[in-house]
């Protein structure tokens, strides 16, 4: 803990993050603007005391949205997080404890959804679905899948082979318990450290998705989103639209990336660079 | 060696052969229908099947799937109704522009990264730890972001760089030959042309040359950290040589063989990326066609893009994997 304190980059990664769930979880009472309100008469004003980050195109304030997109940006990436993560980890205990063709089949389809560019997939699944939020959210989480599913493969199989998973097994211990009890609990470390790096990419993707029309949907104060719409005025000189929330992202992605960086050179020395995009 | 060739080959196209049932679930399982799109929502039921019918899909699976591979290997990916024109003819125009745009980014990435990472581990400590938060907030940085703030600081504000309007200002298009308007204005000597083509190229080429230029750096300084620990070095340094020359002819070397490696995921933040940048920059290129044809529900397109980037990433992947191989003598044994 102590050490943990003197390590700058982990002290810069865990309060950009603390940064980031304070404007998500307090923004919006702190700052109880309504993010969609417009006021035509107040538009594309520059940040002052009355709007710190300025009002958009049809006069709606930056700062609201900003905080309003902390919070479907932090609410996303835990989604994608825990649901990417459980079915990757559980496919990937599954494919390396019972092996066989249970083990080719999984890691063949982990394999052929690698073979996208994971932005690629999201935004070919996200079409499929329908563009919005949920369906982004589906597609980004679905491409997330093969990284835990092949990091926990490879962890299982080599947990197989050691003595006390070995002694468990010829004491008698049923197979699903030597599984949960002995073989899973040891993948928990790979698991965090990959999960910190989602986090990052889940971010990234949906801000991506929205700005090219498939994540949320305009008016929703999604950061990619905004960006979009931030687009036209960076031409003309209105900055404060679209560079405001690309900070948001910045934050979040940077400190989930140090967050996984750090972890893992302190938890996992062996572990190799997770295959993030 | 033909063993390991003949591996990789049948690997890559069980990886490709996954990638075609994928898109083809993708587009035949998912709840929005094809055949209702292309005939609009205010066609009647019989509209639809007639539709559905000329597109093939009345068919058995099995036997649709099987179209769409020949479909696919032949070039034959569609017909674009928002450009009235075939798919693969539109890429063919749009290809050009797309790759110029991704080998400038990767020339740009790997410069940097290259430079950056040696610094970076010759000099522990402050400069190492500078360089690892820059390569982590390169990582982070959205890139159309990036492109919009490039845009309001060399456009905007200094007035430096071009507006974001395409490949070229006022000069004529350079005769065709590789499609990459920067070496064609070279190869015909148009100087002026290709002062030009070179001046629209840069900001996008950056923008998109940021998160793969954070990827590689942190992939050289841990390869550079796990070269410098090899006993060869320990008894170079011992013998009397410089650090630096140590670091340079036997560290860097070594590591940079597995970062090689790493371009197959490069080239996966290229072809995601791209789509991002050309739009930012209205760049003609593949990106911007599929973003448009997004916004247009014209999904023929989207769907060649996504089993096109599948096989160049696959591709690509082979034969770095294959390059690794001949240039690492130990990889021809396994």
């Amino acid at each position: 803990m102590r050490a943990a304190l003197r390590d700058p980059q982990l002290l810069l990664a865990l309060g950009l993050f603390l940064a980031l769930v304070v404007a998500a979880v307090a923004g919006p009472w702190v700052w109880p603007k309504d993010p969609l309100a417009i006021d035509i008469l107040a538009s594309l004003e520059p940040p002052s005391p009355a709007h710190p980050m300025g009002t958009d195109d049809v006069g709606r304030d930056v700062l609201a949205r900003f905080l309003r997109g902390a919070r479907i940006s932090v609410a996303v990436g835990v989604a994608v997080t825990l649901v990417g993560g459980l079915i990757g980890t559980v496919l990937g205990l599954v494919a390396g404890f019972v092996g066989g063709w249970v083990d080719v089949v999984i890691s063949r389809v982990m394999d052929a959804v690698l073979a996208f560019p994971p932005l690629v997939l999201a935004m070919a699944v996200t079409i499929g679905l329908g563009a919005g939020l949920v369906t982004a959210s589906v597609g980004i989480a679905l491409t997330a899948v093969p990284w835990y599913a092949r990091l926990v493969r490879g962890e299982v199989l080599r947990l197989k082979s050691e003595q006390f998973v070995e002694a468990a097994e010829s004491l008698g211990v049923p197979r699903l318990r030597v599984l949960f009890k002995h073989v899973a609990p040891h993948t928990r470390t790979t698991v965090l450290i990959q999960s910190a790096a989602v986090f990052g990419y889940s971010i990234l993707s949906l801000a991506a998705l929205g700005f090219v029309g498939l994540g949320a949907q305009i008016p929703t104060p999604e950061w990619g989103v905004m960006i979009t719409e931030g687009l036209p005025y960076a031409l003309t000189g209105q900055w404060w639209i679209g560079v405001f929330p690309g900070f948001g992202v910045l934050m979040g992605v940077t400190a989930a990336n140090l967050l996984a960086d750090r972890a893992r050179d302190l938890l996992d020395p062996y572990g190799e660079l997770p295959a993030v995009g | 060696m033909t063993r390991v060739l003949v591996t990789r080959l049948l690997g890559a196209l069980a990886a490709m052969l996954g990638a075609s049932i994928v898109s083809f679930v993708l587009l035949r399982a998912l709840p929005s229908d094809p055949a209702r799109l292309i005939a609009g929502p205010l066609a009647n039921e019989e509209t639809v099947t007639e539709v559905a019918a000329r597109l093939g899909l009345d068919r058995p699976l099995l036997e649709q799937y099987v179209i769409y591979v020949r479909d696919f290997v032949r070039g034959e990916w569609g017909h674009s109704y928002s450009a009235g024109a075939p798919v693969s003819t539109l890429f063919g125009q749009r290809l050009g522009a797309s790759v110029e745009l991704a080998l400038a980014a990767f020339l740009i990435a790997a410069s940097a990264a290259v430079g950056l990472g040696a610094l970076a581990t010759f000099r522990r400590g402050l400069a190492d730890g500078l360089v690892r938060v820059v390569a982590n907030a390169a990582m982070g940085t959205p890139p159309f972001w990036f492109g919009l703030l490039a845009l309001l600081l060399f456009f905007e504000l200094l007035g430096w760089a071009p507006g974001p309007g395409g490949r070229l200002g006022s000069s004529p298009a350079p005769p065709a030959a590789t499609g990459l308007y920067t070496v064609d204005a070279l190869l015909a000597g148009q100087w002026a042309t290709f002062v030009d083509a070179a001046r629209h190229l840069a900001l996008p080429a950056i923008a998109l040359a940021i998160a793969p230029f954070g990827y590689l750096v942190r992939l050289l300084r841990a390869n550079v950290l796990d070269a410098a620990r090899a006993p060869h070095v320990t008894v170079a340094v011992s013998k009397g040589i410089t650090r630096w020359r140590a670091h340079t002819r036997h560290v860097l070397p070594n590591a940079s063989l597995p970062t090689l490696t790493a371009s197959g995921m490069v080239l996966a933040q290229l072809l995601g990326g791209s789509v991002l940048i050309e739009k930012v920059f209205n760049w003609p290129g593949l990106g911007s066609l599929v973003v448009s044809a997004i916004l247009r529900q014209d999904y023929a397109v989207v769907q060649a893009f996504v089993l096109f980037s599948a096989a160049v990433y696959t591709s690509v992947s082979l034969l770095v994997d294959l390059a690794y191989g001949a240039l690492d003598p130990r990889q021809r044994a396994a």
